[in-house]
């Protein structure tokens, strides 16, 4: 069941330069400490698109999280490590 | 930009010797089976490359990398079986296996576990990057194969994540294990031991921060010493790489590339965008010659590229290193990408390489250029047997981009699948666009769309059809091209196929010549696969003939589809049902069950109604013949159901009405049977086969004078039979009505003829179906001139050929079993025990092995003695041709 596009945040280790950038179009980088977040609306299959991403250029993936707007405040346990 | 080496030289980079870890995959691998599972730049392919280069190594090596992104199943399996083959020496014995437009993989794992079952010694099976493998079908299968590997089969598997393979079995027996990212990492001493293997100069301190920076992964290391290779300040160099907190391999590859010269640059920048390159097609791309050279130094150098090929023409990159290098391009050439990809498929279809060529297509979004590339090539795509590859193809396409083009591809994968309606959908589709499409290539398109009508047709048993579009496909082609010359003879021997295949469908007597006439052109032009095709429909075209006749053929083609590797695939399915069918006319009953079960297992992914329907037929005349009525009404319903989706029906069409409705009557229900009676064409009705079935229902009615009247007809010749067989089964009706009637001296009269027509191709189903037992044992055994027939006949139906032996005759020491029965009845003929062998489809071994014991239980020394010894046992008949 895709509920359609929704946020997530993905942290990945490192700083991710233009080059690695590139590969992630549809997200938004940012940094954190040592990490690069990337945040964006992805479907699931969109999702699976960028952790393959990540998987392929031998990145560290360290946390995805999944944002519900339609709750008041996510409850804990919701983000999805891996 | 500096102007450095190309790389260092090549002597001073090799991998280094990683005891340990060669040690932990050598103790991993004496179990079964070895998962390396590792992200990208773990170093999984060196290793295994360490490990089986080494002395010492697995002598018998089979190893097969996953190409990126395979969909095409068959492709992958293949490559296994050469694989396999090449290691275990097999592949000089046999045709190298090629692929085929439908395809098995059950069959094909049954394959690969059979010659790895004929390895002499230890063998390891070496599956590389087995994540690229895009299909879970293909994973299953896989499964299956790892679970069951022979003993001395070891299989070593890398992939950068753990997949669904379901081991569960190995694991809790213990033959499972593992090889993860912790193991595969470098330690601080062998990071050293790297740096020092390469000449580079880096204090006790740096090489630690490395070690520390790159957390010993593999990838990082190997970048970091191309960098440093002839770095003025190495020091300097990792003290920057520490203070960076960009990722690893981002950095490391920008600080290599900007190490190598313009030249070494330009070549990896504009070359990553393909999968495999060689030296020309560098040229090509770069623009600049010179191009082999630097490719050779950098897989000297272990710079991420690797020879495919013994010769080293071929390269491909590491798939991480291409990655980095394709999104380095992105961001610095853009507008360069699309280009490039339009040379590099102009490259690939100058050289034939068609799949190729439609990827750069599609990767350069020329997706109108895509789409045409792909319906111009489709026809020969599908004979090289490309169809799981053309179909990942145009899945490839945008969603909702229309391309009509593509329709043409679309028929031709529901064809394969059997799906005729969809595939009749996709053709209107295809044709519409033919009309509008520019001239140059409206004659292709029609073409190709003529050879799909054609096969549709064929598949309908639509004979007129046929005929239209091979007059079509018969008007020579206008241009004069290599490639219009290789199409003409593929188009050809495609119409013969087909035709051949229509006629012999709808009982014509030509059908043979074009078949015959098929199969050699086929040779001649090097489609191996339509050879076997053609052989196999001979198979299915020669059932008028004598049943060895039939029989033979059937085995020939049969050999030929086992020695491509097709012998379980729906391309010889008519030969399977075929051969199945003779046996079944013959009484061999057991031996026809088997080929009737290879027949469904070839038909795993054909759901066609045309083969079907003879497989539900030769399923039905078994079940009717060992006395199964039940199984046998829903074995002809069923090829009943299939007939009424077909334009032209079988030539038997008639016959297999004729036993479902005969059959109903025998399980008691002359009702229904009659209803079913009159529900049928006039054509039918008026058949000799339909007859015999009123004489049947008749007799379930208890009206035996109803029932002479029926079959009287069919042998007093006013109604059109198919063959002689019906003519016996009349008979042997007309045998039972007169024991109905009670006068037994015309029933025997009647049995008597029967055997008079049964004895010249020892025909054997008419009594069994019929249920004519008793018929045959009060046959008085001074009436008939056919007694060894009529007693081989009553054992096949009592299920044990010997339990009617005349109990007069001296008995043999030891009663012979059915597999030397078998062989005992070819002693007469002048056939050598290689020919039995083969016509029995058994080995020689196992002839001469029941010809000893046949000796030895008759009690005789040679063969003439041992035929003389047999018919006065009447295990022979008298002088039956065969």
């Amino acid at each position: 069941m895709d509920p359609g596009p929704v946020r997530y945040t993905i942290r990945i280790d490192g700083h991710l330069g233009a080059t690695m950038l590139s590969a992630f179009p549809a997200l938004t980088p940012r940094r954190c400490g040592g990490h690069t977040v990337l945040t964006g609306l992805l479907d699931q299959s969109a999702l699976y698109g960028v952790l393959a991403e990540i998987e392929a250029l031998g990145l560290n993936l360290l946390e995805v999280r999944q944002h519900t707007p339609q709750r008041e405040s996510p409850p804990p346990g919701d983000g999805r490590s891996p | 930009m500096q102007g450095g080496p190309v790389t260092v030289a090549p002597a001073t980079l090799r991998l280094i010797d990683r005891g340990d870890l060669l040690a932990a995959l050598d103790r991993a691998a004496a179990r079964k089976v070895t998962i390396i599972s590792a992200p990208a730049g773990s170093g999984k392919t060196s290793l295994i490359r360490a490990w089986t280069d080494r002395p010492g190594g697995p002598h018998q090596l089979a190893v097969v990398p996953v190409q990126r992104d395979q969909h095409d199943t068959q492709l992958f399996w293949l490559a296994l079986l050469d694989a396999v083959r090449r290691a275990t020496g097999a592949a000089g014995d046999a045709e190298p296996a090629a692929a085929t437009p439908e395809f098995n993989a059950r069959a094909m794992v049954d394959r690969v576990l059979s010659e790895l079952g004929d390895a002499r010694g230890d063998l390891t099976l070496v599956i590389e990057d087995l994540h690229e493998l895009a299909s879970p079908g293909a994973l299953a299968q896989l499964t299956r194969l790892l679970t069951n590997l022979p003993p001395g089969v070891h299989a070593v598997v890398s992939t950068r994540h753990d997949l669904r393979l379901r081991l569960h079995r190995l694991r809790l027996a213990g033959e499972l294990s593992e090889i993860r990212a912790s193991e595969l990492r470098f330690c601080e001493r062998e990071t050293r031991e790297l740096l020092d293997a390469a000449g580079i100069a880096l204090s006790e301190a740096g090489a630690a921060v490395l070690h520390q920076r790159t957390e010993g992964w593999a990838a990082g290391l190997r970048l970091a010493v191309l960098s440093l290779a002839g770095h003025p300040d190495p020091e300097r160099f990792v003290a920057e790489f520490s203070g960076s907190e960009r990722t690893v391999a981002e950095y490391l590859l920008a600080e290599m590339l900007d190490r190598q010269r313009g030249d070494v640059q330009r070549l990896l920048l504009r070359t990553c965008l393909l999968d495999r390159v060689n030296g020309e097609l560098a040229d090509l791309l770069t623009g600049r010659p010179g191009s082999e050279r630097i490719l050779l130094d950098l897989e000297d150098a272990n710079a991420f590229v690797v020879s495919l090929d013994p010769e080293r023409t071929w390269f491909r990159y590491h798939h991480l290193f291409a990655d980095l290098l394709r999104l380095e391009l992105r961001r610095r050439r853009p507008k360069e990408v699309p280009e490039l990809h339009r040379r590099a498929a102009g490259w690939f279809i100058e050289h034939g390489q068609v799949v190729d060529a439609i990827q750069h297509t599609q990767a350069a979004a020329d997706w109108p250029g895509a789409a045409r590339l792909l319906a111009d090539h489709s026809f020969s795509l599908t004979l090289g047997g490309q169809e799981q590859t053309m179909q990942s193809l145009v899945r490839a396409f945008p969603p909702g981009a229309d391309h009509p083009e593509l329709a043409l591809v679309r028929a031709m994968g529901d064809l394969s699948q059997g799906h005729l309606d969809e595939a009749a959908a996709h053709l209107a589709v295809a044709e519409n666009y033919a009309e509008t499409a520019p001239p140059d290539c409206r004659r292709r398109l029609r073409v190709a769309i003529a050879a799909l009508k054609l096969r549709l047709a064929r598949r309908r048993g639509h004979l007129a059809g046929v005929i239209e579009q091979v007059k079509f496909l018969d008007s020579p082609l206008t241009g004069q091209s290599d490639e219009d010359i290789t199409l003409g003879s593929d188009l050809r021997a495609v119409a013969l196929l087909n035709l051949g295949t229509a006629k012999a469908w709808s009982g014509l007597p030509d059908a043979e010549r074009h078949l015959r006439e098929g199969a050699v052109l086929a040779r001649e032009i090097c489609r191996p696969y339509l050879e076997v095709h053609c052989l196999a429909q001979l198979g299915f075209a020669s059932k008028v003939r004598p049943f060895a006749t039939t029989r033979r053929r059937c085995l020939e083609a049969i050999a030929l589809a086992d020695r491509h590797g097709w012998g379980a695939e729906p391309v010889i399915a008519p030969a399977l049902i075929s051969l199945s069918g003779a046996l079944v006319f013959t009484g061999e009953f057991d031996e026809a069950e088997r080929w009737l079960q290879r027949t469904e297992q070839a038909l795993q992914t054909d759901t066609g109604p045309d083969i079907r329907l003879l497989l539900h037929m030769v399923g039905g005349m078994l079940h009717a013949c060992r006395g199964r009525h039940q199984h046998a009404l829903e074995e002809f319903s069923a090829a009943e159901q299939l007939r009424s989706q077909l334009e032209g029906p079988p030539a038997t069409a008639s016959q297999v009405a004729g036993w479902l409705v005969a059959t109903q009557a025998r399980l008691g229900r002359p009702g229904e049977a009659r209803a079913l009676l009159a529900a049928l064409d006039d054509e039918r009705a008026g058949s000799g086969e339909i007859r015999n079935a009123c004489a049947v229902i008749c007799l379930a009615e208890g009206d035996p004078a109803g029932a002479l009247g029926a079959a009287r007809d069919v042998l007093d010749g006013t109604v059109p039979v198919i063959g002689y067989v019906t003519v016996a089964e009349a008979e042997l009706l007309v045998g039972l009505a007169h024991r109905e009637l009670g006068d037994q001296r015309a029933a025997s009269q009647a049995a008597e003829r029967a055997l008079a027509l049964a004895e010249p191709d020892r025909l054997v189903l008419p009594f069994a179906m019929t249920g004519s037992r008793e018929l045959l044992e009060t046959l008085p055994r001074h009436e008939t001139a056919h007694a060894a027939l009529r007693t081989e006949i009553l054992d096949i139906i009592h299920g044990s050929p010997a339990t009617e032996r005349d109990r007069s005759s001296p008995p043999p020491v030891e009663e012979l079993s059915p597999g030397e029965l078998r062989v005992l009845r070819y002693l007469p003929t002048n056939l050598a025990r290689v020919e039995i062998a083969s016509e029995l489809s058994v080995s020689r071994n196992t002839v001469s092995t029941h010809i000893r014991s046949i000796y030895a239980k008759l009690g005789v020394r040679d063969r003439s003695s041992a035929v003389r010894r047999a018919r006065s046992l009447r295990l022979l008949s008298a002088g039956r041709t065969r």
